[in-house]
């Protein structure tokens, strides 16, 4: 295959398409990284540090490096807030166009200086500093909360910008560009835990997901219970919600070991506090992992089965009605909080990428690798999968599958040799 | 030279309110050193950066003090901005008078920012420039193993143009495929054939690596093989050795001593299930069968994933009644949740148990006898077949190996610490690889991507057979270096090694190529012989007398 271009896009800026584009940057290939939001990183750049008086390895502070490095990488072209809209051609000659649709504040002009935020007249503020992992650290305008957005002239923080940083109005931009290959890695959807209605999320205020968790752990740095504020003193991790059920027919391979990390963080922060984890079988592979749990599986209790419904008791507890399994019977227990160990899900756009691009899903809504003989190519010659797109991964994994794609780009681009020889019968 | 310091001062906007940035460039000006004051408000912007640019060539700059936000925000930026003007990237010094400064204290802080400042001048006095420079590399590549893993890296190297080496301690190539073997329909022959055949490869089997000296880049090897050791020259080294399967009957010792049959005729591996499948028709069809799984080690992904595809095949080939004894499934791997349902709806049945079964003897049959956690009770099963469960165990040449490489190994005693930095394929060694189970339990998807992953790394160190390096960032000064070998010791990336001086005496010296300027050799080293460019002892004790 004659390849038209050596540039490639990468699409998604979680931290497998950053190890994707890291490693064909290294290779001296110009690549176009695409992400749709205005910081890049995705899920895992928000991800907090969950070591105890040790490392715990969650791997969430190797993240932050890999951005730094691909931001600053002058073969790394980043189009944030940016999505692609056509494809035209073929592997080794693609034709891509994206939409850019800038946001009111302008990451080329922003500095962080907080201007805009002293003078606007709305409380909480409408326009405010972006979470502390935010790459680039461009300030964030929310359009549900500021007065020119409901109608009002208000151009206080317009006004206030040394910059000129902020404008309301701006106009999307379509870019076409010239690629040799296509790597998506799009991420991932954290699953609703509303599907599962009987668990009470969202509606009571302490049952939470692991991703918010992960989110107050980031800002807070400790467990507090979100309706008084209060340390809990018993917890209760629920896991596979929305893994291994009707809808979603997999493992997503992270959820059990951040449960126990957390759960561990837990007893180091206050060995009083009560740890209980429901479970289906512990996901307990992986290197290291069977010492953390030999570590932990006297003062962390854990109990086979999961539970099927959740009420708040009068006192304000949560009363967790579940199915014990290694004492055949159905029990109920109260607990101050509920974690809800919600899994990987595929994303709920990825069938309009799909469309665009042409590649196939798996029937579980990921998208699908073309053979089952370890190659990360799609259906579509010169498309290549990389991360938790085309399935649940952690962090090391995640990275592992992006310069994997790289490396089948560079194979295709330099016409020479081909995936790793092999197949297997199941 | 003449220092001729620019100094860069950024009100971050105008936001600094608590700083009086007219008194701290009136302070700065009559600094001996400094050139110019600059004052901006947008340091961090294109704009800013282009008047830093022509600030730097019209006055003739050669060294950069930049105050402004934290440096975790504005250094790297900053850096390259300064070598776009011609000057060495090193020649930069910031202070932060923003978050340590500013956001840090409530009213006037103009004293602080002057005296932080100050310190940057001080520093950016005694600051070198540290050259980047540009070092040849090997393209040739050590593969150590003979398995699917290494020989597909082989091959994939090979066909980049790179030169490599098998090494394989066993007679033949492919022997320790068994990794992957034991999954029904596999097949590793046609691999073998391949590289045997590549021009590019070379392949020694019975050899071994006796010693590994140098850097990424310019390892010299010496193998030993029939007696005789050769030395060689690489670029890289690919660790692929695999792992050694050995069966777990149960782990209480009760038991395995009750019954000794393994091995014999109706307990058997997953590759002599796979085998017995392969010819269906010349055995006995066993009525029953059972597999034990997640007893003797938590980490079985692998294992868990040929129990479950053999359990379908067995289901499909025998049409056998099967059990599978596990204490959880682990599921962990891709597909491995669709094949467990599989393997249910085609009536596999799955006993969770809380501890090994206890295996005994009569008539011929093996019976299984646990505690069903479903049932509640304690369940045993008459068996034809029993497929025992497979560990893995570092293969028995891995500590010795990782020991000639510099490279530590888990607690487990595969290759790979568990160390959260260390990517999947990486070694705390530049230039060292590791890929498939010999770093640990895998499975055949993982392994691919591993295999991908060490490839493209290779390439990307290796195709052009050049790297640029930063030349004596952390340098050994051999004057008072005495060779006492504490830095050796302590260096957790094997980047420093003895050579001989022009005095004939030898002295420790750091590989640009191998360093990862962690700077422990610096701190430890009793004769302060080792320096860190950038914090050079001068350069802090400078800063600490610049303050007033």
């Amino acid at each position: 295959m004659k390849s038209a271009s050596r540039d490639v896009l990468v699409i998604g800026s979680g931290i497998s398409g950053i190890s994707s584009a890291l490693e064909l940057a290294k290779a001296g290939i110009t690549v176009h990284l695409v992400e749709k939001e205005v910081a890049v990183g995705g899920h895992s750049a928000s991800f907090c540090c969950k070591a105890t008086d040790v490392c715990v390895r969650c791997s969430a502070c190797v993240v932050p490096e890999k951005i730094r490095e691909a931001v600053l990488h002058p073969e790394i072209r980043l189009h944030t807030s940016s999505t692609v809209r056509k494809l035209a051609g073929k592997g080794g000659d693609f034709r891509v166009e994206i939409v850019h649709q800038p946001g009111p504040v302008d990451p080329e002009k922003c500095i962080a200086c907080g201007l805009c935020t002293e003078v606007c007249p709305v409380d909480p503020k409408a326009i405010h500093a972006p979470p502390v992992e935010a790459t680039p650290f461009t300030y964030v305008l929310d359009q549900g909360l500021c007065l020119r957005f409901k109608g009002e002239k208000c151009v206080l923080c317009r006004e206030s910008c040394p910059t000129t940083a902020v404008e309301f109005e701006r106009k999307a931009k379509a870019v076409e560009l010239s690629v040799g290959a296509i790597i998506v890695a799009t991420g991932f959807d954290v699953v609703d835990a509303r599907e599962r209605g009987s668990l009470g999320y969202g509606r009571y205020p302490n049952v939470m997901t692991g991703l918010d968790l992960e989110r107050l752990f980031a800002r807070e740095g400790r467990l507090i219970l979100p309706c008084n504020g209060q340390p809990p003193r018993s917890v209760a991790f629920i896991q596979c919600v929305g893994s291994r059920d009707r809808r979603h027919g997999y493992c997503s391979h992270v959820c059990c070991k951040y449960a126990m990390k957390f759960g561990g963080l837990l007893k180091y922060q206050n060995p009083d506090t009560q740890v209980t984890i429901f479970y289906i079988d512990l996901q307990t592979a992986g290197k290291g992992f069977a010492r953390f749990y030999e570590e932990y599986k006297d003062s962390i209790r854990f109990v086979r089965g999961v539970p099927v419904e959740i009420s708040e008791a009068a006192s304000g507890e949560l009363e967790v009605k579940f199915e014990d399994i290694s004492l055949t019977r159905v029990s109920r227990d109260r607990f101050d909080l509920v974690v809800l160990s919600v899994g990987i899900a595929p994303r709920k756009d990825a069938w309009d990428l799909a469309k665009v691009l042409g590649i196939n899903m798996a029937d579980d809504g990921f998208f699908a690798a073309a053979e089952s003989n370890g190659s990360n190519e799609a259906s579509v010659k010169g498309i290549f999968l990389a991360g938790t797109c085309q399935g649940p991964r952690d962090i090391p994994d995640a990275v592992d599958h992006g310069m994997a794609a790289a490396s089948e780009v560079l194979q295709l681009l330099d016409r020479v040799g081909a995936r790793p020889a092999g197949s297997w019968g199941y | 030279m003449e220092v001729r310091a620019g100094v860069f001062l950024c009100n971050c906007g105008g936001a600094l309110k608590n700083i009086d940035f007219d008194a701290v460039a009136s302070e700065m000006a009559g600094i001996p050193g400094v050139a110019s004051v600059h004052v901006s408000s947008d340091l961090c912007l294109a704009p800013a950066r282009d008047r830093m640019i022509s600030c730097i060539r019209e006055e003739n700059l050669n060294r950069v003090v930049v105050a402004a936000c934290s440096p975790e925000l504005t250094e790297y930026p900053l850096r390259r901005t300064v070598q776009s003007a011609g000057l060495n990237g090193h020649m930069l010094s910031m202070a932060n008078i923003r978050e340590q400064c500013s956001w840090a204290h409530e009213g006037d802080v103009t004293g602080k920012a002057v005296e932080l400042v100050k310190m940057a001048i001080s520093r950016a006095r005694l600051l070198q420039p540290v050259e980047e420079v540009e070092v040849g590399v090997e393209r040739s590549v050590l593969v150590v193993g003979g398995g699917f893993a290494a020989v597909n890296v082989g091959l994939l190297l090979a066909a980049a143009g790179l030169r490599i080496t098998l090494v394989e301690s066993t007679g033949t190539s492919g022997s320790d495929g068994q990794e992957l073997g034991s999954i029904h329909g596999f097949d590793i022959g046609s691999l073998v054939t391949a590289a045997e055949r590549d021009q590019n490869i070379e392949v020694l089997t019975s050899a071994r690596v006796v010693t590994v000296e140098g850097a990424i880049g310019d390892f010299t090897v010496t193998i030993s093989r029939e007696g005789k050791n050769m030395a060689r020259k690489y670029g890289a080294i690919v660790l692929a050795t695999g792992s050694r399967i050995e069966l777990a009957l149960a782990t209480d010792s009760d038991s395995s001593a009750e019954y000794q049959g393994i091995g014999g005729t109706n307990v058997v591996s997953q590759d002599q299930l796979v085998e017995r499948l392969s010819r269906p028709a010349s055995g006995v069809k066993p009525a029953t069968l059972a597999f034990m799984v997640d007893f003797a080690d938590e980490s079985t992904r692998f294992s868990t994933l040929a129990t479950l595809g053999n359990a379908l095949a067995v289901r499909k080939v025998w049409d056998s009644e099967v059990y599978v004894f596990c204490r959880d499934v682990k599921v962990d791997s891709q597909g491995a949740e669709r094949l467990y349902r599989e393997a249910r709806d085609r009536g596999v049945v799955f006993v969770k148990c809380p501890a090994a079964p206890r295996i005994t003897s009569d008539n011929g049959r093996v019976m299984v006898e646990a505690k069903d956690v479903l049932l509640g009770e304690d369940i045993t099963v008459a068996c034809d077949l029993l497929v025992a469960e497979a560990v893995l165990y570092p293969d028995p040449a891995t500590a010795a190996l990782g020991s000639v490489l510099g490279v530590r190994l888990d607690e487990k005693g595969f290759y790979q610490e568990n160390n959260v930095h260390l990517y999947p394929v990486a070694s705390e060694r530049k230039g060292v690889f590791f890929v498939g189970t010999c770093r640990g339990q895998s499975d055949v998807g993982r392994v691919m991507n591993d295999i991908s992953s060490v490839v493209i790394n290779i390439k990307d160190l290796l195709s052009s057979g050049k790297i640029m390096v930063e030349s004596e960032r952390v340098k050994v000064d051999s004057e008072k270096c005495v060779a006492c070998l504490t830095c050796i010791r302590v260096c957790p990336h094997a980047a420093i090694e003895l050579r001989g001086t022009e005095g004939g005496k030898e002295k420790a010296v750091v590989s640009d190529l191998g360093c990862h300027a962690c700077g422990i050799c610096v701190a430890i080293c009793p004769a302060k012989a080792i320096e860190f460019q950038d914090y050079r002892d001068d350069q802090i004790l400078a800063q600490i007398e610049a303050v007033g």
